[in-house]
This record gives structure tokens, C-alpha cells and sequence, in this order.
């Protein structure tokens, strides 16, 4: 009687076990080969905000030239500064891929990033969008312009203002600073830059302008021609859309736009140092900065050629600087936030 | 007999608390302590926000209309099912739950791209561009919130319905005065009480709604307590101990709610099953209750299910999406990508699947242990063990998985599941526990003392009494249960979204995530796959229902 109970009592465990460990399986797998220290290079962990298909390409490229196993998470700005403050306790990622230099600049100022000074290529790399110490390199860049419907615009608009006339209205979206970093850079660099910029958002606010989401579905919203434009679209996303035979252009406004530029830095706490640094120099050189061209992006380094879109020095800039940045956009961000709810 | 006397009380207690009860702990912990001191300043908080009146205000007025609009939906359709020619039709019970069993992000989805400026809608009636702007309101969110969730009340009051048609109306006919006052006297009070029931569960499930308020409600600005704690966690600037001390008020809500739930139940519940079974009767209707039936059908249909499929379908197989729809602007394409493979949408898919299957088969082994012990749920150990394991049914997801978040990353733990796949497992057999248990106690229920009897006296064993007699006859519980938990496991989300370990995509966040910066038209093909997958699954699950009913008769 006591033995039978027992019986299915083991039964049960060892199923439990089963079960549990065929999912854990991989996990397993991977502290042993940690607390062995044999393999430990081998594996890397990224935390990358977009754009998809690049970072996949860089994925794959890396893994094929130095054979270290990368694994990725994919998310917005916002969503990957979050996951690095909820996991604090117990650190996975090793390198970050940020579409914001300012929040970069905010991880290097509380201490969670590590010096890479001896990177590969460093010198071609624009220097305005990286850290003179070392700590994230510029390795991309996207303009934010203002992405419009060809088939429902009559005339594209030119400058910011326009967007503010009769025709515009309700037609206009921005995407949700709190969820794209490029968003809240625009913000900062367009209120930084221009004296006139909270009364011209305030007048697109009256012309009806929605808070859109994430970049794709600001700019999905243009495409389906739902709104007609988007304001701080980001240009390769726009680009990419026109070359799959969506009705949208870009244009940068006349009086200028901002620059933003995507970083990469190596996490204080990060195990696999090594992998990581090779994954830096892998984005700063030749063949990086090729596929980071390929997918419409801005390259850091000014000598690869882009395609099919306009070059860094034929978008009229505005001029901002991004180091210690992150506090005011803090700023900025709540300002928005409190206009638009 | 097996699972009984203090040992497997604390067997199933260790697991339900370190699964279901521990991330609770965690949120008040994290919610009230600073630095090791007790802090209330957290909680006290968000009171002092003016967002979270807000917020509350939002949820509360949002599960008023939320009720109004399932029972506006919910109480003439079942009427129509029992009252009227239309109860043969038992294939409209598995079409009418096609809504609750899709997923609400992607049926909301459905909807947006439906109703939008140059939606579907438009491109089809170009005079219909005044419903837009009406549309995208309060009133669009409770019409699609109420068409997902209307399901669950309708069910609830056809079984009530059903149950009256027997010896209650006889007697009453017997002894009663005219139709009328039977209907006043009886059977309003029967369906009157399991109506308040029902609605008070579909106030607990649009609190702890998230898919409709993150995709329509975020287009509207309507923030609602499960969104407002995903940006906390989500969203720069993070403010986790916000997120915490929400979770911890929304608790106290559902609980609160919960706790009249039950009073009510208590109360005004009468015993209805008696051992008469309905007599079917040949109804006979006037044509103009038939049509008007039908039309109501129709109706109902239409909203529910075929303009969000019509939309999610389109656009999946749309070319160029700013061309709208035109002939020549169709192709496969979408759905080649998602079949290519290695492709991005097929391993979500795949993980989905992987994911289901793995908390299908834990919840039931677990499932089953909580239900044997749980039996009637006569002694005080009993009602505890199931109080607990149905508990993830009241309080929202999104606490489960804020609480489970913070437990799994305790600085104290010497070693941890998050961020791995096995978290995952574990989180969705948290949140979908109660499912195989409520099943398999259903049909444990059904088993009559006298097989018991019968069976201690030729049985041989209790060991053979179970593998023999009492688990097959629990089978088909075991199996409806594992089924529904395997549904509803495809298409978790929220959880998706905070808590996949790195490289690991689900089918739900990889849908999510095509619209926020991927391709709409991949994401909504793997949607059109995820649903069809559901549909056969119900039938399915159907069939076994059915089955089962004959052997047990």
C-alpha cells in the first residue's frame, strides 16, 4: 500500500521533472557551460531597439564571421531601458544597440556602461555621435523628417509650419516619445534648436495632431492613408516603405531637422566582454556600415556610400549636442506627455 | 486513498504558493519596503497622482458599459436559443464562441484597420466616412471589448434557461396563475441572480483586459489600469514601484469584487437541477420571430466575427497597403514569408505551440493532484488548497506577471528562472491553472459515490481504483482542460511582452510587435494562422464534449 502510493508519487515527480526540464533544458545547458568557463566567449547577449531586419543581418553576419552565438532582444528605446532596470538584480544583457544617444549618454552617467577605447575603426566613425571616453559609438543614424501620403497630398508640405495650415488638419501624427527614442530626440533637439518650437507644436496640437504609437504604426497610419503625414518619421522606415511600393516620401524640412543617431555601448555587468567588443568592431567596420547603409540607415562612417536616399550632408541639420542630454529630455518628454493628455 | 491526509496537503500547498501566492508577496513587498524599512510613501502615491483617478474612472466606467453592452448582445441571444426554433442549431454555440477564444488584440486590430480614415469601410462605402470619427470613442472600445467578452454571459444564462425549462415551469404551471406571473415569479428571480453573477465576471475580466485597451484604447488616449502598469514597466522613464503599488490596488479591486461575487452567490443561488430533464419541446414560431431571430444572429455574427476577420484576412494578403483594396493587389506573399523556413513569424509560432503544449500537460498533472484532493471541497484544508488555485482567474494577468517578474529576480534567490523559456512555462501555468482545475473538478463532480463503492469492494487496490476506474472516467475533463489551457496559452500576450528571454518570440508578441515597427501583413498572416488553428481546436474540443456525454450517459 505505502509503495504504491510512493509508485505514483515517483511517477508523478519524475513527469514533473520531464516537463520542467524540457523546457529549462537549453538553460541548463548553458550554466554548465558557464561554470566551466571553457565556452564562455561564445555566446552574446544584445539588447537591440530596431531597426528589425538590420539587426538580424548583423546578426547573422556576425555570427558567421567569428562563429559567437548572439542572442537578441528586440524592442523600442523605452522597452529596452526598462528590461535593464527590472533585471538590475541579475544582469543578462551584454551590449546594448540604442536609437538614442541622449539615453546612452543617461546609462554612462549612472554607471552601467564599460570604456571600449581601443574599437576597431573608431576614427571613421562621426565623432558628434560618439563618446569621446570610449563608453558607445554612433555606429548609425536616421534623419527625422516628415513622411507624407503621395496619393492623398496635393502639395508636400517644406517646412514644419506648414503642417499647422488648414489642409493638415487632423491628417497629423507623431509617433509616442515614451516608446521611440527617436521621437523624444527630435523633441529634445527641435526645442533645443529652434526658439519657436513649443508654440509651433502647439499649433499642430490645435491642428489636430495624434500621438501615434511606435514609429511603424505612426507611420503605417501615413501609409494606409489614415493621416496624410507623420511628424520625426524616421526616414529609413519611410524609404524602405517607398521602395516596397507604399505611396509615401520623406521630406526634411527647409529650416532643418534633427539627426539622430543610434549608439552601441558594453554593459558594466557584462560576462562575455570579449564577444562584445568584437560585435563593436564588427558595427563600425566596412562590411557593418555597408548593411547598416543597405537598410536605409545613415552610416557613421561618412565614406560608405548610401543608396537610394539622401546623403548626411544634404539634409539641412539643426545643430544639437547630446552629451548629458538625457536629463533635459526628461524634461521634454513630461512637458509633451502633460500637452497631449 | 491517494491524495488525501497532511502530506499531500503540503505537497499541493508548496506548489500553489511558490507558483500563485509568492509573486503576490513580492509586489507587497516590493510595494511597501525601502531599503529593508517598511515604507508606505510608495503606495500612498499614486493616490496623489491625478492620472490614476484617471485611470480608475477609465476602468470602472469601462466594465459599467462593458456589462450594459454583453448584456444588450448576451441576454436576447440566449432567449433566442431557448425559446425560439432556433435551439436546434447547436453548431451556432461553437460559432458564437469563435469571438471569446479570439485573441482581443487582434480583433481590435481588425476593427481599427476596418473603421480607420480610409479603412476598409470607406474604401467599400465611401459615404461612410461620418462613422469614423464616432467610432474611435468610448463607445467604439465597449462595442468591441463587449463583442469579444458577450460569449461568456450568454453561456452562462442559456445554461440558467435551459435548467428552468424543466420541472420549475410544470410546477408552475400546475400551481401558478398566468404566464405572466410564472415568468415574474419564477423565472426571472433564477436568471436574475446568475445574470448579476455573470456580469459581475465580466466586470472582473475587462479590469483585467489588456489587448483592446493597449491597441484601441492607446488610439484614443483611454489609459486603463492593466495599460497604465505595462508602460510603467515598459516605457522610459521606468518607475517600477508605480507599476508595483498599481498592480497591488487593482488586486484589492478584483478581490473586493470578487468578495460580493460570492455573497451574491451564496445567497440568491437555488438548486435547478432536478432529476426531470427538459422536455423538448417542438417550438413552433411566428414567421416574424423567426426573421427577427435570424436577424439578430446575423447581426451579432457580422460584428463578432466578420468584420475583424474580414479585415485581419485582407490585409494579410495585401500587396501594397496604401493601394487599398484593388484588384491585382493581392498575393500570398505575407504568408510565404511566414512559411519560409527559419523565418522570423514561424519560430514565433513554433514557440507559441512549444509554450501551449508544456503548460497544457503541467496544469493537468497539477490540475488533477489539486482536484483529487480538493474533491467536494468539504474540510477547511480543502476550501483553502481551492480557493487558491482558482484565485489567478480573479486577479488580472498582468499582477501574476508583475509579481512573478519581481519574485524571479529577488536578490535573495540562489538561482533563478528568469529570463529564460522556463519562466515562460511557469508564468502561463500560473495564470492558467484555474482552467484545468474547474474542468477536471467538473467532471469529478460527476462521479457518483456508488463507483467509489463498487469499486473498494471488487477493486484490488486504491492504486488500481485510479488507473483503472477513476482516471479514465476524469479523461475527457483532463482533456477538454488541457485544450482550453492550450488555447488560451496562444494567445497570452501581455505576459509575452514582459517576460520572454532574449532571441524568443511568441506568436502574440510577434503579431504585437509587426505593428510597432515591423511588417503588418507577416504579423497579420500568423494571426490568420494562430486563429485557424483555435477554430479547429474548438471543434475538436467539441466533439470530445459530446462524446464524453454519451458514454457518461
Amino acid at each position: 500500500m505505502k509503495k504504491r502510493r510512493f509508485k505514483l508519487w515517483a511517477t508523478a515527480g519524475i513527469l514533473l521533472t520531464l516537463a520542467l526540464a524540457g523546457c529549462g533544458n537549453k538553460e541548463v545547458k548553458e550554466t554548465n557551460e558557464a561554470s566551466a568557463k571553457t565556452q564562455e566567449e561564445k555566446v552574446l547577449t544584445v539588447y537591440s531597439a530596431g531597426p528589425d531586419g538590420l539587426a538580424a543581418n548583423i546578426q547573422q553576419a556576425f555570427e558567421e564571421k567569428t562563429g559567437i552565438k548572439v542572442e537578441m532582444f528586440q524592442g523600442t528605446t523605452g522597452k529596452i531601458l526598462s528590461r535593464l532596470e527590472a533585471e538590475k538584480n541579475n544582469p543578462v544583457a551584454d551590449l546594448v544597440v540604442l536609437a538614442s544617444v541622449a539615453s546612452m549618454d543617461g546609462l554612462k552617467a549612472t554607471d552601467q556602461l564599460q570604456s571600449y577605447e581601443a574599437a576597431k575603426n573608431k576614427d571613421k566613425i562621426n565623432s558628434d555621435w560618439s563618446d569621446q571616453d570610449g563608453y558607445f559609438y554612433g555606429y548609425s543614424a536616421s534623419a527625422l523628417g516628415i513622411a507624407y501620403n503621395t496619393k492623398n497630398t496635393t502639395q508636400a508640405p517644406r517646412d514644419w509650419s506648414d503642417l499647422a495650415k488648414a489642409e493638415w488638419q487632423n491628417k497629423i501624427n507623431i509617433p509616442d516619445p515614451s516608446l521611440s527614442g527617436s521621437a523624444v530626440d527630435f523633441l529634445f533637439g527641435y526645442t533645443a534648436a529652434e526658439k519657436t518650437a513649443w508654440s509651433t507644436i502647439n499649433t499642430w496640437k490645435k491642428n489636430g495632431l495624434q500621438v501615434n504609437g511606435a514609429n511603424k504604426e505612426a507611420l503605417d497610419a501615413v501609409i494606409t492613408g489614415e493621416k496624410n503625414a507623420t511628424i520625426a518619421g524616421v526616414d529609413y522606415m519611410a524609404y524602405k516603405a517607398k521602395a516596397d511600393g507604399e505611396p509615401v516620401e520623406i521630406i526634411y524640412p527647409t529650416s532643418g531637422t534633427v539627426v539622430s543617431p543610434r549608439a552601441v555601448g558594453i554593459l558594466k555587468d557584462a560576462k562575455h566582454v570579449e564577444a562584445a567588443q568584437a560585435y563593436v568592431d564588427f558595427l563600425l567596420s566596412d562590411e557593418g556600415q555597408k548593411l547598416v547603409a543597405d537598410a536605409y540607415l545613415l552610416p557613421g562612417n561618412k565614406d560608405i556610400a548610401v543608396k537610394n536616399r539622401a546623403a548626411l550632408d544634404e539634409i539641412p541639420q539643426l545643430s544639437v549636442d547630446w552629451m548629458g542630454a538625457e536629463a533635459k529630455q526628461l524634461e521634454v518628454l513630461t512637458k509633451f506627455t502633460d500637452l497631449f493628455r | 486513498m491517494i491524495m488525501e491526509g497532511r502530506r499531500a496537503f503540503g505537497f499541493l500547498l508548496t506548489i500553489v504558493v511558490i507558483f500563485a501566492i509568492a509573486p503576490l508577496m513580492a509586489i507587497l513587498f516590493y510595494t511597501f519596503t525601502n531599503e529593508g524599512q517598511f515604507d508606505g510613501s510608495q503606495f500612498s502615491r499614486i493616490f496623489a497622482h491625478e492620472r490614476i483617478w484617471r485611470t480608475l474612472g477609465n476602468s470602472v466606467v469601462l466594465g459599467i458599459f462593458v456589462i450594459i453592452g454583453t448584456t444588450i448582445i448576451a441576454l436576447p441571444m440566449a432567449f433566442i436559443r431557448t425559446k425560439t426554433s432556433l435551439y436546434q442549431y447547436e453548431w451556432l454555440d461553437i460559432v458564437l464562441t469563435i469571438p471569446f477564444m479570439t485573441p482581443p488584440y487582434i480583433g481590435s486590430m481588425g476593427w481599427i484597420l476596418f473603421m480607420q480614415h480610409n479603412g476598409f469601410l470607406q474604401q467599400l462605402i465611401p459615404s461612410a466616412t461620418w462613422m469614423t470619427d464616432s467610432f474611435f470613442s468610448l463607445f467604439g472600445m465597449v462595442l468591441i471589448m463587449s463583442l469579444h467578452l458577450f460569449p461568456f454571459l450568454y453561456l452562462m444564462l442559456k445554461n440558467t434557461l435551459l435548467r428552468i425549462n424543466g420541472s420549475f415551469l410544470d410546477a408552475a404551471l400546475i400551481f401558478g396563475r398566468s404566464s405572466w406571473q410564472n415568468g415574474l415569479k419564477i423565472v426571472l428571480p433564477l436568471v436574475l441572480s446568475s445574470y448579476v453573477l455573470g456580469s459581475l465576471l465580466i466586470f472582473i475580466k475587462t479590469l483585467a483586459e489588456f489587448g483592446t485597451p493597449a491597441t484601441f484604447g492607446s488610439r484614443i488616449g483611454f489609459p486603463v489600469f492593466t495599460t497604465e502598469i505595462h508602460s510603467y514597466l515598459s516605457r522610459w522613464p521606468v518607475d517600477i514601484r508605480m507599476a508595483t503599488s498599481l498592480s497591488l490596488f487593482l488586486l484589492s479591486v478584483c478581490l473586493v469584487i470578487w468578495y460580493f461575487q460570492n455573497l451574491i452567490g451564496r445567497k440568491y443561488t437555488y438548486g435547478v437541477l432536478s432529476g426531470k430533464t427538459p422536455a423538448r419541446r417542438e417550438i413552433k414560431d411566428k414567421w416574424y420571430i423567426k426573421t427577427a431571430s435570424w436577424t439578430f444572429v446575423g447581426l451579432v455574427l457580422l460584428l463578432s466575427i466578420g468584420i475583424p476577420y474580414f479585415s485581419i484576412i485582407v490585409t494579410s494578403l495585401q500587396k501594397v497597403r496604401g493601394d487599398g483594396l484593388q484588384a491585382g493587389n493581392f498575393s500570398f506573399a505575407s504568408y510565404q514569408e511566414v512559411f519560409t523556413s527559419g523565418s522570423a513569424g514561424l519560430t514565433a509560432f513554433l514557440n507559441s505551440i512549444v509554450f501551449s503544449i508544456m503548460t497544457a500537460i503541467i496544469t493537468a498533472m497539477i490540475g488533477l493532484f489539486i482536484a483529487l484532493y480538493i474533491k467536494k471541497g468539504e474540510t477547511r484544508k480543502q476550501q483553502v488548497l481551492d480557493f487558491f488555485s482558482l484565485m489567478p482567474n480573479i486577479i488580472p494577468g498582468i499582477v501574476f506577471v508583475v509579481g512573478l517578474i519581481m519574485f524571479w529576480n529577488a536578490p535573495w534567490l540562489p538561482a533563478t528562472i528568469y529570463n529564460t523559456k522556463a519562466m515562460v512555462v511557469v508564468t502561463y501555468c500560473v495564470l492558467f491553472l484555474p482552467y484545468s482545475v474547474q474542468y477536471i473538478k467538473s467532471s469529478f463532480s460527476q462521479l457518483d459515490a456508488s463507483i467509489f463503492q463498487s469499486a473498494a469492494i471488487f477493486g484490488r487496490s486504491n492504486w488500481a481504483v485510479y488507473r483503472r476506474i477513476i482516471l479514465p472516467l476524469l479523461m475527457q475533463g483532463i482533456l477538454t482542460g488541457m485544450m482550453m489551457t492550450f488555447i488560451i496559452s496562444m494567445r497570452e500576450l501581455v505576459a509575452g511582452l514582459l517576460i520572454l528571454p532574449p532571441s524568443v518570440e511568441t506568436g502574440a508578441t510577434f503579431i504585437y510587435s509587426q505593428f510597432e515597427q515591423g511588417n503588418v501583413g507577416v504579423g497579420m498572416a500568423v494571426a490568420v494562422i494562430t486563429v485557424l488553428m483555435t477554430v479547429v481546436f474548438m471543434f475538436l474540443l467539441d466533439w470530445l464534449q459530446r462524446r464524453g456525454g454519451q458514454t457518461n450517459a
